[in-house]
């Protein structure tokens, strides 16, 4: 074919850039990254590590200050809020993931399903979710979990994640419509693509790290929405230890013993704020400027 | 006009309409042609005079709610109105394709070009991985890019406008269509790459004996490169003719108008850009008359009232629609 050789491009500058140096993620974020690691690896590997069993209940040493023996100190009935805080870690962990699977389970597919498909069937589901989104979140899990005895992780992971659906929707349904209407979806229906590859090729891959980095805010939220009902005494039931009993239960003796609060809040402040950080950064990374969450 | 047989493209009476809150907007109204084998026809007009909307009535996209289109489009004899939406995948990308105007957003921006390219030739064509990389690498030479092996692996992003352009055409071309549309292919882009974009579909043309409509608001694009333009006004045909006919004895003074309103190079410095008074019209308050009459200075009361149709000119298959023709003449040459 090298007579198309006077057809090739007379750009002579070529703008075959090497892939853009895009900016680095920065120490933080990998302090960030190891730090949720971490935590995983604590939920994960609790009873394997070497913790003083968190239901333990020593009555030498109640309500003592961080020691050598106990790293926390203890609470009120002696246990230790070391080992009672890595224990928590797992109820929260749980539930961030647990849920997310559901809400993105449920509200990724419809969402990306709903803005392709666009008609009646879009505008039925999008209503529907705004009519569920409307309802303030925390007020219906309080109140269903009020009322669904006896509680248990799993139904507080389940309401949680139905919860969430309506929210995941919306974000993902907004980023599928602004990659929906490109022309390289357009073109590649005309290429005769079929609408489950155009969904799968074309539209996934695009919104993918907008889903990504809302999935990362998606877990924090509703691993403090989990706090919020276990310092209301709406989620697991002592003495299994969570993050956010740990807190409502050193409400009442705050003042002999401040570490009880200070622990599992920090673990939690320290939790959020990475996955924050990191849900932030990689949006940033991604450059994902078309779609606002 | 020719007959079926010869004719790959057959468009009648096409007019799509679309329903908006302000009462039906009719953004193609009742449009016929035919495109032969082989053979470039340019769609000229304004922002806004049914052109593109025309292109995609003719692939058969439309918004899936909203929009009624009546008349036919036999490509080949298959109609393309009215039928579903499988019917008309078998013919995309084989029969038909379409370039866009805007190749900074024609391509996924998270998928290696090469693999956009042999997607086709692997899910439609069948072909084996291998040989459908060896097909999209000798596509890539063909529209004139540099090393395409290895351009293969390279991001739209990786790419400047131009070169996007060529990988939206080798694109188009994998399935070898017999119909390519081109909906303004070289608005987004520079004037120096345009002409090498136009150029490059026209030996592709050659090369592979496909048909184009060439759609373009730039009557320097079709000029050369068409062997006959379609000039649409407000949705409508109003001039259609071998190319010489339409630049050298258009009868239809919007033709005019658009061709006096191109500037020339043989034009002293400084002169004034001739313009078309007024606007295009409101396609939602359409009037009864010839949608043109309110910017003509030829306009008769008749104008106002009665839309004309198009009525033939001397030479075969020139047609135009107006009430009060510019006078026949050979070699009409447009002052300013």
């Amino acid at each position: 074919m090298s007579n198309f050789g006077q057809f090739y491009a007379e750009e002579e500058i070529i703008h075959v850039e090497k892939p853009e140096k895009r900016e680095p993620l920065g120490i933080l974020f990998w302090v960030c990254v190891g730090w949720i690691g971490l935590n995983i690896i604590g939920a994960i590997f609790a009873n394997v590590l070497p913790l003083i069993n968190p239901l333990t209940q020593n009555y030498n040493a109640l309500n003592a200050g961080p020691s050598l023996h106990h790293l926390f100190g203890t609470d009120d009935l002696g246990r230790d809020i070391f080992s009672r805080v890595v224990y928590g870690s797992r109820i929260s962990l749980s539930v961030g993931a647990g849920a997310m699977l559901i809400g993105f389970g449920v509200g990724a597919p419809l969402g990306m399903l709903a803005a392709y498909r666009r008609g009646r069937f879009d505008s039925i589901l999008t209503n529907v979710m705004y009519v569920l989104l409307a309802f303030p979140a925390i007020i219906a899990t309080i109140a269903i979990l009020s009322f669904w005895t006896p509680r248990s992780l799993l139904k507080i992971i389940v309401v949680i994640g139905v919860a969430s659906i309506p929210l995941v929707y919306r974000v993902i349904r907004t980023a599928t419509l602004s990659v929906a209407t490109k022309d390289y979806v357009i073109a590649a229906k005309v290429q005769g693509a079929t609408d489950r590859r155009i969904l799968f090729r074309e539209l996934m891959p695009n919104v993918a790290p907008i889903a990504i980095s809302f999935l990362l805010i998606g877990v924090a939220t509703v691993i403090a929405l989990e706090g919020a009902l276990a310092f209301l005494g709406l989620s697991v039931l002592p003495p299994t230890p969570s993050w956010g009993n740990m807190i409502n239960e050193s409400r009442t003796i705050l003042q002999q013993n401040p570490w009880l609060a200070v622990f599992p809040s920090l673990a939690m402040i320290l939790f959020l704020l990475s996955l924050n950080f990191i849900g932030d950064r990689l949006r940033h990374h991604f450059d994902v400027t078309e779609v606002k969450l | 006009m020719s007959d079926e047989k010869s004719a790959l493209l057959v468009v009648n009476e096409l007019a799509t309409t679309f329903a908006t809150a302000g009462g039906p907007l009719p953004a193609v109204g009742g449009v016929s042609f035919e495109l032969g084998y082989n053979e470039t026809i340019g769609v000229v007009g304004e922002s806004g005079s049914g052109k593109t909307v025309l292109a995609r009535t003719i692939m058969g996209l439309q918004p899936r709610t909203n929009v009624t289109v009546t008349g036919s489009v036999l490509l080949e004899g298959h109609e393309m109105v009215g039928v579903s939406e499988e019917e008309k995948r078998a013919l995309w990308g084989t029969e038909v394709a379409m370039i866009f105007q805007d190749p900074m957003t024609s391509l996924n921006p998270v998928q290696r070009v090469g693999k956009q390219i042999d997607e086709l030739l692997r899910v439609r064509l069948h072909m084996p991985k291998a040989a459908a990389k060896a097909r999209a690498i000798e596509l890539l030479e063909m529209v004139g890019i540099p090393s395409p092996a290895e351009r293969y692996h390279a991001y739209p992003g990786q790419l400047s406008g131009g070169m996007r352009q060529r990988v939206v055409i080798a694109i188009a071309l994998a399935g070898s269509p017999k119909l390519l549309l081109a909906d303004e292919p070289t608005t987004g882009l520079d004037v120096t790459i345009q002409a090498q974009i136009l150029n490059l579909l026209d030996r592709l043309k050659e090369e592979l004996a496909m048909s184009v409509v060439l759609i373009t608001h730039d009557l320097g694009v079709v000029a050369t490169r068409t062997s006959r333009i379609i000039v649409m006004y407000a949705g409508r045909v109003v001039e259609i003719g071998s190319t010489r006919e339409v630049f050298g004895a258009h009868r239809m003074p919007y033709t005019r108008a658009l061709l006096e309103s191109s500037p020339k190079v043989t034009n002293d410095p400084h002169t004034r850009l001739v313009t078309i008074p007024g606007r295009p019209p409101n396609l939602l308050k359409l009037s009864e008359g010839c949608s043109f009459a309110p910017r003509c200075s030829y306009a008769t009361d008749q104008c106002h009232k009665e839309r004309p149709t198009l009525q033939p000119a001397d030479e075969p298959g020139h047609a135009f629609a107006c009430w009060h023709p510019l006078p026949k003449t050979r070699k009409r040459t447009v002052t300013t």
